[in-house]
């Protein structure tokens, strides 16, 4: 009896030393490339075909061909890539948060290993957008595009016809939400389904909340110094829940809670609206364009920056972006690095209307329409910059603060406990 | 016959032959064995050790072992992850509880129908027709059912089918996945309509199998139609049941497809699932030891259906 089970355990071991083997491959050194470079990013749709442009430039100047892969699930993905030893060539990072993680246990190849001048390189950016590809005073990506979130997208034709001004401060805005209750028209549409929409909300909390406890409690909160159970956010939340409700939100909170964003969007833009305003990220406008192409920037589709809440913060803007690095260590790849940190690679990139680019030296005349070039203007002048907050957390922090938020607007009323617990998992997250 | 019992010079050289042949035949039976041996090690056995292995295990973003920490990962489960399993509301709520309530549901009711509609359809004429109808979710991907149910659910009484419905008798729509109290029933109908069309399949095959004279029988002798149902059909479809159950449970304990397409958890993480939170901690939050702390805990729950299947087996076979 024990004999028979000697011989199938040994077959066994013997894979799992040979499976254990696979793998582990740190070679030093950059090494020639073999004429091909994989990409892989979550950009589908209108935001792959106006990446590609800037590919096909790419290898009409250097020969160098590009194979682009894309999937929503991005982090998936990449980490089971990762683990098989079969990293893409190259990722575009939509997290700033997923930098560090990934450069902390050496997954990610640092530009001077390339044989790149990070310092050259970052010439091109300002310190904000620097930051952002940078791990412990170690540059490991290039800044690939830039998007304002501090946007709230109206219909211009709309606020003519009712007198609307646009607002500058918090109660102008809501008085003009007032005004459309009053008329019987649905004044927001919020998209936070699921996991993949939740998002949305965050992006409502940090905007509120830079204004109302400053950019200083800003880092604070997100980098972990002050607790989630503070004072200040559950004033911004109360600020929040002031519009985010079953009266100012189509089909109320149950509806936003069963809306992806694009969805969102279409209700408010599309060929059969029902809602009139719409607060989301400067790509909101292309979206609404792709999908309603009858849409007149200026007339029928256009943004004002998020209002004023309290003077003495300002108004500092809120934007994200993407980083593109490198996984594994060769010359093509260092060759597409530099390239996309180029004006030039940046121009073609914008002349597409998908993007901002965080690149000083595009300038305005290389954007297509007037939304993306407002876009781009609003990021450049900021007074002060933040970056999406919940893409900073750590781990699963980020994900689960759209968790939080999406039930905090379902049941306000348990908005302290809600807080505790997401307090004490915070704690355990950055320890 | 009698020789063989006589022992002495003549047993030796014979008992060395058997000793012989029962070697090579076992190493031939391994030979015969050795393919399944190999892929079954390859793609159950190895992966099945590998997870509980890492389930004591800490990883890092390539998802590689960095760290030993015991039953930390149990431990945090089952008393510190609300997702997972808050005892602290009433009722309980979290993932494990969701899980729960698909088992309760929709076993017995993808059971219920299936053998409603195989009893029911038995007795009219258009039968393979009605039986068509009700198999051909089964052909349907559980994303594709997902996407179907979603534009069912839609909260917009002009898209969604359920809304219209209801507005046009004067109800209010509802998000039917927005909701925290709708949206677990709202999933589990749906995979009850992608799932009673197998129970009905098998468990009419079973029926026809049931001889008429016995019905005819028990006709005669003034039994109704319910008697007929309750003491012939159903004491002799229970071999069926039993199967169908077994499958039916073991399919709803590592449901995820339809759930991470229809809500990917929402609202709030309110419809997650066990599995959905092994994919989750492993894959998007890069927790892969905490992950396979999930997956060993479903393993557990599958393992007692497995074994009365297993058992179920064996008695059936010394029956026989």
């Amino acid at each position: 009896m024990k004999r028979r089970w000697f011989i199938p355990a040994a077959v066994l071991a013997a894979m799992a030393l040979a499976l254990g083997a696979c793998g582990g491959d740190d070679g030093g050194g950059t090494e020639e490339g073999d004429g091909e470079v994989t990409i892989f990013s979550l950009w589908t749709g209108s935001e792959e075909e106006a990446f590609k442009k800037v590919l096909t430039q790419f290898t009409d100047e250097t020969g160098i061909e590009t194979k682009y892969e894309a999937a929503r699930d991005f982090l998936p993905v990449i980490r089971t890539r990762l683990n098989a030893g079969n990293p893409p060539e190259v990722g575009i990072l939509p997290r700033p948060g997923f930098v560090d993680e990934l450069a902390r246990d050496d997954a990610l190849i640092p530009l001077e290993d390339l044989g790149l001048d990070a310092d050259a390189i970052n010439e091109n950016y300002s310190d904000t957008w620097k930051d952002l590809a940078t791990f412990e005073d170690t540059t490991y990506g290039v800044v690939a595009k830039a998007n304002s979130k501090s946007t709230v997208w109206y219909k211009p034709n709309s606020f003519q016809q009712n007198g609307f001004e646009v607002p500058k401060t918090w109660d102008q805005l809501e008085q003009i939400v007032q005004k459309y209750k009053s008329k019987g028209e649905v004044p927001w549409a919020v998209g936070a389904q699921g996991r993949d929409s939740s998002w949305t909300l965050t992006d409502w909390f940090e905007q509120i909340y830079v204004r109302t406890a400053g950019g200083d409690n800003y880092d604070k909160l997100f980098s972990g110094e002050l607790p989630f159970n503070d004072a200040t956010v559950k004033e911004a939340l109360e600020i929040m829940l002031g519009q985010v409700n079953n009266e100012n939100v189509l089909n109320g909170v149950d509806g936003a809670l069963s809306l992806s964003f694009q969805d969102a969007i279409t209700r408010v833009f599309g060929t059969n609206p029902q809602a009139e305003m719409h607060m989301l990220g400067g790509f909101t406008g292309g979206i609404a364009l792709g999908a309603n192409p009858s849409l007149k920037p200026g007339e029928t589709i256009d943004f004002f920056p998020f209002p004023t809440i309290k003077e003495e913060n300002g108004d500092p803007l809120v934007g994200s972006g993407d980083v593109a690095a490198a996984f594994v260590n060769n010359e093509d790849v260092a060759k597409l690095l530099e390239f996309l940190s180029t004006p030039e690679a940046g121009r073609t990139w914008v002349s597409t209307g998908a993007i901002v680019s965080p690149n000083k030296g595009v300038t305005d005349d290389a954007y297509p329409n007037d939304l993306v070039r407002k876009e781009a203007d609003q990021v450049k002048n900021a007074e002060s910059f933040r970056f999406d907050g919940s893409d900073l957390l750590p781990g699963t922090l980020g994900q689960n603060f759209g968790t939080l938020l999406q039930n905090i607007i379902k049941n306000p009323d348990n908005v302290d406990s809600l807080l505790d617990d997401y307090q004490a998992e915070a704690e355990k997250a950055f320890s | 016959m009698s020789s063989t019992a006589v022992p002495g010079p003549v047993g030796r050289p014979r008992g060395r032959r058997l000793r012989d042949f029962s070697a090579r035949s076992w190493v031939q039976g391994l030979l015969f064995i050795a393919p399944a041996v190999v892929f079954l090690g390859l793609l159950v056995i190895y992966p099945l050790v590998y997870t509980i292995v890492l389930s004591f295990a800490d990883t890092n973003a390539k998802l590689k072992i960095v760290d030993w920490v015991g039953f930390e990962n149990y431990t945090t489960l089952f008393t510190e992850d609300k997702a997972f399993l808050d005892l602290d509301s009433f009722p309980p709520t979290g993932a494990f509880v969701n899980n729960l309530k698909w088992v309760v549901l929709y076993t017995s009711l993808s059971l219920a129908l299936g053998l409603l509609i195989a009893v029911l359809a038995a007795r009219v004429r258009y039968e393979s027709l009605l039986k068509a109808i009700v198999f051909i979710p089964m052909a349907i991907s559980a994303t594709a059912v997902a996407i179907i149910w979603k534009f069912v659910y839609d909260p917009d009484p002009d898209i969604g089918s359920l809304n219209a419905l209801i507005t046009l008798f004067g109800g209010e729509a509802q998000a039917w996945y927005g909701r925290e109290d709708l949206v677990n029933y709202a999933l589990i109908w749906a995979y009850i309509w992608a799932s009673t069309g197998f129970a009905m399949v098998v468990l009419s095959a079973a029926l026809k199998g049931i001889s008429e004279e016995v019905i005819e029988a028990a006709r005669t002798d003034g039994a109704s139609e319910w008697d007929i149902f309750r003491r012939i059909q159903l004491p002799l479809l229970s071999l069926p049941i039993s199967v169908v159950t077994v499958w039916l449970l073991v399919n709803v304990i590592k449901v995820f497809d339809i759930i991470y397409v229809l809500t990917g958890g929402g609202p709030g993480g309110a419809s997650e699932v066990i599995a959905f939170s092994m994919y989750d901690e492993t894959f998007t939050n890069g927790e892969a030891g905490y992950g396979a702390t999930v997956a060993v805990v479903m393993l557990l729950l599958i393992i007692p259906i497995m074994a009365f299947n297993i058992r179920r087996f064996r008695s059936e076979r010394v029956t026989e």
